[in-house]
């Protein structure tokens, strides 16, 4: 059983609307994607995160129409529903966090090209380039600003690169969505394998990107 | 004799030990200031030494002064990258706390005294703090951008216990008094030794906090 399951178990809107259901997919989905991927990956573009947050503000609604009400079958129905709610938002919390900290580690390394930049979304890039901010001015005050002028930057690559970058070659483990083939790069020999619906494989991040992002495999 | 970069590899090792302490050690100001000398002597000896040259300078002309240049440069650099690691550990380390909720200036302040009573008992500096003015005024800027962040996630706490919840309803035990508190309930009067069953999203603030103790 995994949290899907359980998550499914204790959802009232199961059975009545697959809407909520899917966004609950996806949310975990993206959860677990996020947190296992080395890289930050993009923000979900198709407005998950404000379907989650209607659904969220709804049911806190329901639980506050409903604790006015003494009858014990209400009461139970509230704690499911409470309950359903602190795992939603344990859900979107672990999530965001996840992305804060691989944010905060490499900051530099995703505002610095448009493409990596388009993986944040709105708030983040705006909390990003704050805190970037915050952190130049910070070494600017406690040592930076008596250094000779040319090495005064945070982001120059002669002699030793300042910009710190994740690492893209660390293994995750996958599953296969359908029937592909899997190609990685070992230390001595690269290997590929056919991989069936459902197997789990693990491998470089480098390699299982493309997999990943045309849908045939997901991060487990 | 010292060498060059002897100053960085001590900032590095003390950023190396404080990631596995659960405190901040004091900043090490003099090492700082040592290291940013260094850097600064080095630069004006890359200039002296490249001022007879007009601008003109080939370096398989006069290969000892490339040479010289060359160890200079990486130094500076190398420098550089000691001080930035230093200052990014301690940071990291205090946003650590500012996520935690916990009040970091006047923690800073308590450690002191801490130490102070502690069978270590090394009279801290008295009760300055281990920050830096520098780091403080960090602290005080990441805080707000923090809460500026969580703001805008309105039903979402954000800096909430990161364990998946198990119990809408947990025990706890009150470990000093933290008044009177609101829930959906009733109030609930929190005095020190007594023991409630709340609903967790109630408390968990008072919990961070260390006001009450979560039970079983």
């Amino acid at each position: 059983m995994d949290i899907d399951d359980i998550l499914r178990e204790v959802d009232p809107t199961f059975h009545a609307v697959p809407q909520e259901k899917r966004s609950l997919q996806e949310l975990t989905r993206a959860w677990i994607a996020e947190r296992s991927a080395p890289e930050l990956l993009p923000w979900p573009a198709d407005g998950l995160f404000e379907r989650v947050n209607g659904s969220i503000k709804r049911q806190i609604e329901k639980v506050e129409e409903m604790t006015g009400d003494m009858d014990p079958k209400t009461n139970f129905a509230l704690i499911v529903i409470q309950t359903e709610l602190e795992r939603f938002k344990y859900l979107i919390r672990s999530y965001l966090r996840a992305r804060i900290s691989k944010i905060d580690k490499h900051t530099l390394h995703y505002l610095s090209t448009d493409a990596l930049r388009s993986r944040l979304s709105e708030m983040e890039l705006a909390y990003a380039t704050r805190h970037q901010a915050l952190l130049h001015n910070h070494y600017l005050s406690s040592f930076l600003s008596s250094f000779p002028s040319g090495l005064q930057n945070l982001n120059d690559s002669a002699g030793i690169n300042m910009v710190e970058s994740p690492d893209l070659e660390s293994a995750v483990f996958i599953r296969l969505l359908k029937d592909t083939l899997v190609e990685g790069r070992g230390v001595d020999s690269d290997g590929a394998m056919d991989g069936r619906e459902s197997d789990i494989v693990i491998l470089r991040w480098a390699d299982a990107k493309p997999l990943v992002e045309n849908g045939s495999a997901e991060l487990v | 004799m010292p060498m060059y970069g002897d100053q960085g590899n001590k900032l590095v090792q003390h950023a190396k030990r404080m990631q596995n302490l659960a405190h901040l050690p004091p900043y090490q100001t003099e090492l700082v200031r040592a290291v940013t000398r260094e850097v600064r002597d080095l630069d004006k000896d890359v200039a002296s030494l490249l001022e007879p040259f007009q601008g003109s300078f080939d370096p398989s002309a006069d290969q000892s002064t490339a040479c010289t240049l060359l160890v200079n440069h990486l130094s500076m650099r190398r420098n550089k990258r000691c001080l930035l690691a230093y200052h990014r550990t301690r940071t990291d380390k205090l946003e650590e706390l500012v996520w935690n909720g916990s009040d970091v200036l006047d923690l800073a302040g308590q450690q002191a005294g801490g130490v102070a009573n502690g069978a270590a008992a090394t009279v801290d500096s008295g009760a300055s703090s281990s920050l830096s003015p520098q780091e403080e005024d960090y602290v005080r800027q990441f805080g707000d951008l923090l809460a500026a962040y969580k703001g805008q996630w309105t039903d979402i706490d954000l800096t909430g216990s990161l364990e998946p919840p198990r119990d809408l309803f947990i025990d706890v035990r009150v470990l000093k008094d933290a008044g009177e508190i609101q829930t959906e309930y009733g109030a609930i009067n929190l005095t020190k030794n007594s023991q409630f069953y709340v609903r967790q999203g109630d408390v968990e603030r008072l919990i961070a906090q260390g006001y009450l103790q979560k039970l079983g």
